[in-house]
């Protein structure tokens, strides 16, 4: 409790240097690039993305991909002879941070049209304001059922997690699966992948026998999975948020001698995840986002994704990612004008577009994407795992009703 | 005699004096200083764009409140509490589930109930039941001191972390909760940032003045002989516990609140806004500011909202790195002030 003598010189160097910065960048945010004379601005669009935060392995996907797509237009000399500049915020997942930077970017930077975000959580936070302002959300990776409601001006690429529910419950049923366990990790993605697998699974006749959720810090998994077994079910259902719990969970289901088929979704069937679930992993079915191994333009900009930051994850996102900038960029060519948001959205509206996630997909009434589809694939035994198939092979095409 | 001795004891108060106002007046000017610089970073924002600053200024108010709050227990108790962001929750979810129509439910299987109240009729339900839940879990936390305090406050910012995620028939879990309702009487809505700002400040200045009205009466004396020494006090024939039970609750109802406000201006709420980090950040704004200083508790949020949303003015970065440099910068900022002022900006306790 001593009482030391004032010497509040440090907080002023503090405050000064955040003063220095905060006034030392206004331009910074403003900036114009340095325009030869008579050349046109370039048009501003902003990005929301998890830079930090639970989702920043998706949001760093996504804005590299998204940087690269624009690095494209660019050297290919722009949009019409005009340049396509990114304005990005970190919305670090939540919807507060997301309100915030939602804000930055109207208010400061003045951008009609943001790309993002990738947490529906922070989407779902915005989506109310850009409805109210008239400014177009356009997510690449966001997939809360939710979503479909938002509003007028909110579009996004990614598949509502209520087809891949849809999907997941046909495909069972379609395997003779009639007694289901499920275990959840407590996400809004994958509860809401369980929610709609379950009520597609019931709906056809099917009946949930036990289920389990745990929090994203649980690192074992034998109790819960004892507790599923229990019941005697056909088939397991698996929907994780991390590639590390879903690799731990099927290693952990096959030693405690389950011997029965485990269906799942994207992350259940990535690198990481099949890596530790080893050859423990082998025949688990999985309803999955990934690019089309016959789709040449998919795999050009994975080639060239990999060539510029030496390394591939989530390839479906990426490619997603990178659509939305090159379906921007088309739909600023039609308006002439970053500002327009009303156009913008018309054009959004009407657009097919053929990118790296599919061929001839267009947005419906509520802005949801229509033409994609989900791939059911089977995980290879690890002696056939390769860099190129990823560890699987592909099925088809997810069953719809 | 007498006159000697005035004589030769004056120099040296006088001396003594001259010291303790140059200190004083040190102080002060730094302390001017400081809100010169806030102020003119409050300047820097408006003139950036009003809406961002409307928005910050409303962070700041939510943040605000609650870290005047948590100041009352910490500094003025001297209970370390880190499970604050819990009655936050509360308040919030309060809000959002008596307000919310949930009409964007696609699925009806796991609807959660619904009310449709208006917003000013489930605030004081978010606060009382703020306080009612202080109430229990305070007279179970009475019988802890220090280092376990801080442990069994952990506990309960974990605990309700869970129900907020897991009780899905309530809160839809995961999902989280929108379209919650602004604030509104009869056909006037606040709808504007504008309005919302100012109703946010004006619930502050309430809290403020609450506040000082608890720590300058006797009761807020008897607070912080608690904090110097309790059993003696106690020794006193005052009831300690029941002092600190009192102000545990008021200050979880402020929180209750500063929840109830957040939810009505995300108009969404989903468990990730509760995260025990969420608690952490704030004990560091209490910090920051000083310990048993309400002044310091509003100068604290400031400097943190100002510095978190001030980083996104960082130049010349690309585009790739923007949300890492903002946060590392900021971290280091915090590291540094905790180093140079232990006592924080204003205060003159260390914890």
């Amino acid at each position: 409790m001593r009482q030391r003598p004032p010497i509040r010189l440090f907080s002023l160097i503090a405050l000064a240097l955040l003063a220095l910065l905060v006034i030392g960048c206004g331009g910074a945010a403003v900036t114009e690039q340095e325009m030869p004379e008579g050349e046109e601005p370039p048009f501003r669009i902003g990005v929301m993305e998890s830079l930090t935060g639970p989702g920043e392995t998706y949001g760093n996907v996504a804005i590299r991909a998204k940087q690269m797509a624009v690095d494209e237009i660019n050297a290919a000399g722009g949009v019409d002879g005009r340049l396509l500049e990114l304005v990005v915020e970190d919305s670090q997942c939540s919807a507060k941070e997301a309100v915030a930077a939602y804000r930055k970017l109207t208010d400061v930077d003045g951008v009609k049209i943001i790309l993002g975000t990738s947490c529906s959580g922070a989407m779902l936070g915005v989506a109310p304001l850009a409805e109210a302002d008239g400014v177009i959300l356009f997510s690449g990776l966001a997939s809360n059922p939710d979503i479909a409601n938002a509003g007028d001006y909110i579009f996004r690429t990614q598949i509502s997690d209520v087809e891949v529910g849809i999907g997941t419950g046909n495909l069972m049923w379609a395997d003779g699966v009639r007694k289901l366990a499920t275990i959840t990790e407590a996400t809004d993605y994958a509860e809401g992948v369980r929610r709609t697998t379950v009520a597609q699974f019931t709906k056809r006749g099917g009946q949930v026998v036990s289920q389990e959720s745990y929090a994203s810090d649980v690192t074992d998994f034998r109790t819960q999975l004892s507790k599923l077994f229990d019941e005697q079910p056909d088939a397991l259902h698996l929907a994780p948020q991390s590639e590390f719990a879903a690799g731990v969970i099927i290693k952990q289901a096959r030693e405690l001698g389950y011997a029965g088929p485990i269906y799942a979704e994207t992350i259940s069937v990535g690198t990481t995840a099949l890596e530790i679930a080893g050859d423990h992993a082998t025949g688990m079915k999985a309803i999955t986002a990934d690019l089309h191994p016959d789709n040449a333009k998919a795999q050009e900009v994975l080639a060239n994704f990999r060539q510029r930051y030496d390394y591939v994850t989530l390839p479906w996102h990426l490619g997603s990612a990178y659509d939305n900038v090159y379906i921007a960029a088309e739909c600023l060519r039609r308006t002439g004008d970053d500002q327009d948001a009303d156009g913008f959205r018309d054009c959004m509206y009407e657009i097919t577009w053929s990118g790296a996630i599919g061929n001839d997909y267009s947005f419906d009434a509520d802005g949801e994407v229509v033409g994609l589809s989900r791939l059911v694939v089977e995980v290879l035994p690890v002696a056939e795992r390769t860099a190129e198939n990823h560890g699987y092979r592909v099925l088809g095409s997810a069953p719809t009703e | 005699m007498q006159t000697n001795a005035e004589s030769s004891s004056k120099p040296t108060r006088l001396l003594g004096n001259s010291q303790a106002l140059l200190a004083s007046a040190k102080g002060n000017l730094e302390l001017w200083a400081n809100l010169l610089i806030i102020a003119w970073a409050l300047g820097f924002m408006l003139w950036q764009g009003v809406g961002f600053a409307i928005t910050v200024g409303t962070v700041f108010a939510i943040w605000a409140i609650l870290s005047v709050s948590l100041n009352l227990v910490v500094g003025f108790t001297g209970l370390l509490s880190v499970g604050h962001v819990g009655f936050f929750g509360i308040g919030a979810y309060t809000v959002a589930i008596l307000t919310s129509r949930a009409e964007y439910e696609q699925l009806r299987t796991e609807a959660i109930p619904t009310f449709g109240w208006p917003f000013f009729a489930a605030l004081p339900v978010g606060v009382l039941l703020a306080g009612i839940i202080a109430i229990a879990v305070g007279v179970v936390f009475n019988r802890f001191r220090d280092d376990i305090y801080v442990l069994v406050s952990f506990g309960f910012a974990i605990i309700s972390f869970n129900i907020f995620l897991n009780w899905r028939g309530l809160t839809r879990g995961a999902f989280g909760i929108h379209e919650i309702a602004r604030p509104a009487v009869g056909g006037w809505a606040l709808d504007d940032e504008l309005g919302f700002l100012i109703f946010a400040l004006a619930i502050l200045a309430i809290v403020v003045l609450l506040s000082w009205l608890i720590v300058t009466s006797s009761f807020g004396r008897v607070l912080t002989a608690i904090r110097e020494d309790e059993e003696a006090i106690a020794v006193f024939g005052f009831r300690t516990t029941h002092y600190k039970l009192a102000v545990w609750t008021i200050s979880a109802m402020m929180a209750g609140l500063a929840g109830g406000l957040f939810a009505s201006w995300t108009t969404f709420v989903d468990p990730n806004s509760f995260i025990l980090l969420e608690s952490m950040l704030l004990v560091a704004i209490v910090i920051l500011g000083g310990l048993a200083t309400i002044w310091g508790s509003l100068l604290g949020a400031m400097a943190f909202v100002l510095l978190e949303e001030g980083m996104r003015f960082l130049p010349f970065l690309p585009t790739i790195h923007v949300g890492q440099a903002r946060l590392v910068v900021l971290g280091i900022l915090l590291v540094l002030l905790m180093l140079f002022r232990p006592q924080g900006l204003v205060g003159r306790y260390k914890l």
